[in-house]
């Protein structure tokens, strides 16, 4: 295995049942980089992002062959073979998703709701952490005198920040984005870009996206998953 | 044709709807116009004082005071009994069942809904009889049987309405906070139920319901025409249910009749409660569980 590499997939096959959604994929993902992943729809581009932090596992009827080496903390590990418990995978490979979501309260209370879930609880730390992952997320200037009203009021390029600065709070070493700009106007699709290739000091990034311009721009490799294969493009 | 079938569906859902509307309303007038009369301090403490009543310094014997308090232990002792069980079942259903337990306990639970509740009775009754003969002479048919007969009986309205609830989230909820390291358990405590909580409480007013109107249960159970303000789970009590068939079964004057309108009139009064009692704590759990986090 090189050094620089974060994600090694080998030969990962996904089944719903007895249906084959993607066939022995092989690819290699490198460090502080933005992996821009398209294709058509329903070619399973969310699933195997999903594959990296088991947001599969539950799923009645899933399965998953084939092996996934994920690079965390200077050591290697298998998602697929559970070597590590999914929270703690999960917070090291954080996940955003194509519509924001924050949860119904307080901006303060949404960015504080990871880290609760992780015990830390000090409030000096929760409160550094915050501000830190509101600054990467180009969110902390627009909300910082406003972080006790509802996350809800925000606007949706804000709330899409704002989850991705929720992502960031932990930490994590990889972030997973599946179509992140898809539900956005072009201006806020524009400052979320700009934010993704920012966040590639911090960590490694898998970007899902529709957009063949989008992908180009942001991508330091660009893939295609089409017809069940990944294939760089 | 297309446009014609469409001005139907509507036309016939709203006049459904009126037609619903209208029902309850002329229900709850008849039971107005026949209830009012007999409605005051006398039907419901008789000719004791209500202070003393209150005070617990005087008995009632002629009126439904007695009935009313039974009534409103037996419907809160039976939801306690029931709520934790059934909300805990439900989500076993919801999350952690394979699809064969899910298929096979929802069976079971679909069954229990449809055992006619005098064969939960009889059921009460055995279980009172059966802990008098081993355990205790204290033990016979009294208001702690009929609560935990009463739970029996509404428990698959709380599972199902749990486990319904539950699984209708959106899929984007779900994955919240499971993607932010949350195990199973912080996601469903803090992201799953708070966001389920309209659906769980829909079960428990209609468990409430069902324990407030249900005879039969009661009946075998511990009920009693005179057994007057109940003095601990163990002792036979008389509720407002029981009152009202025995009244409007036995009255030899219309006055009597009457007063068991005027005890319908008290019964929908302690539902009321009870179903605003079940809203608030609602409204209470989704402000602590989801807001507080």
């Amino acid at each position: 295995m090189e050094t620089k590499d974060k994600i090694i997939v080998d030969g990962v096959s996904f089944f719903y049942s007895s249906n084959r959604v993607i066939d022995n994929v092989n690819a290699k993902f490198k460090t502080h980089t933005l992996t821009a992943i398209t294709g058509p729809s329903g070619q399973g581009k969310s699933t195997l992002l999903g594959m990296f932090n088991g947001m599969w596992n539950d799923t009645p009827g899933a399965r998953c062959t084939g092996e996934i080496q994920i690079r965390l903390g200077g050591r290697w590990v298998s998602p697929l073979k559970k070597e590590i418990p999914m929270p703690l995978l999960r917070r090291k490979v954080a996940m955003i998703f194509q519509e924001p979501n924050p949860l119904p309260m307080s901006i303060a209370k949404n960015m504080a709701f990871p880290l609760k879930l992780a015990g830390i609880r000090d409030k000096n730390i929760v409160q550094e952490k915050v501000q830190r992952a509101l600054e990467q997320s180009f969110l902390w200037k627009e909300v910082k005198g406003r972080l006790e009203e509802s996350a809800l009021n925000l606007s949706g390029g804000q709330k899409q920040r704002l989850c991705i600065a929720r992502a960031l709070v932990l930490e994590p070493e990889i972030l997973l984005c599946d179509e992140p700009t898809s539900s956005l106007d072009a201006k806020a699709a524009g400052v979320i870009e700009e934010l993704l290739v920012s966040l590639k000091s911090n960590c490694t990034l898998l970007v899902v996206s529709h957009y063949m311009d989008q992908v180009r721009r942001i991508g330091d490799q660009v893939m295609a998953l089409e017809d069940q294969g990944l294939k760089r493009i | 044709m297309q446009e014609v079938l469409e001005k139907l569906a509507v036309f016939l859902s709203w006049t459904m709807t009126l037609v619903l509307c209208l029902c309850l309303s002329i229900f709850l007038i008849y039971l107005l116009i026949k209830g009012l009369p007999s409605f005051g301090a006398e039907l419901i403490f008789g000719k004791a004082e209500p202070l003393k009543v209150l005070l617990g310094q005087a008995r009632v014997f002629d009126g439904i005071f007695p009935a009313m308090v039974g009534t409103f232990f037996l419907v809160l002792l039976s939801a306690v009994l029931a709520l934790p069980v059934g909300v805990c079942s439900g989500i076993y259903l919801a999350e952690y069942a394979s699809p064969v337990m899910k298929k096979l306990f929802g069976s079971l639970f679909d069954i229990l809904a449809g055992i006619p509740s005098i064969v939960i009775g009889l059921f009460g009754f055995s279980l009172s009889i059966f802990l008098h003969n081993h355990f205790s002479d204290r033990f016979g048919p009294c208001l702690l049987i009929s609560a935990l007969s009463l739970a029996v009986l509404v428990i698959p309205y709380i599972v199902r309405s749990t486990q319904m609830s539950l699984e209708e989230l959106p899929s984007d909820i779900r994955r919240t906070a499971l993607a932010l390291g949350a195990t199973r358990l912080q996601n469903i405590a803090y992201v799953l139920i708070p966001n389920a909580l309209s659906g769980i409480s829909s079960g428990l007013f209609l468990a409430i319901g069902r324990c407030a109107e249900d005879t039969a249960v009661i009946l075998l159970t511990g009920v009693v025409a005179t057994a007057g303000v109940p003095s601990s789970l163990l002792s036979q009590y008389e509720a407002l249910p029981f009152y009202i068939y025995y009244i409007s079964s036995q009255y030899s004057n219309p006055a009597e009749l009457s007063n068991g309108y005027g005890a319908c009139l008290v019964l929908l009064g302690i539902c009321s409660v009870l179903f605003m009692f079940a809203y608030g704590l609602k409204k209470h759990l989704s402000y602590r569980t989801l807001y507080r986090v």
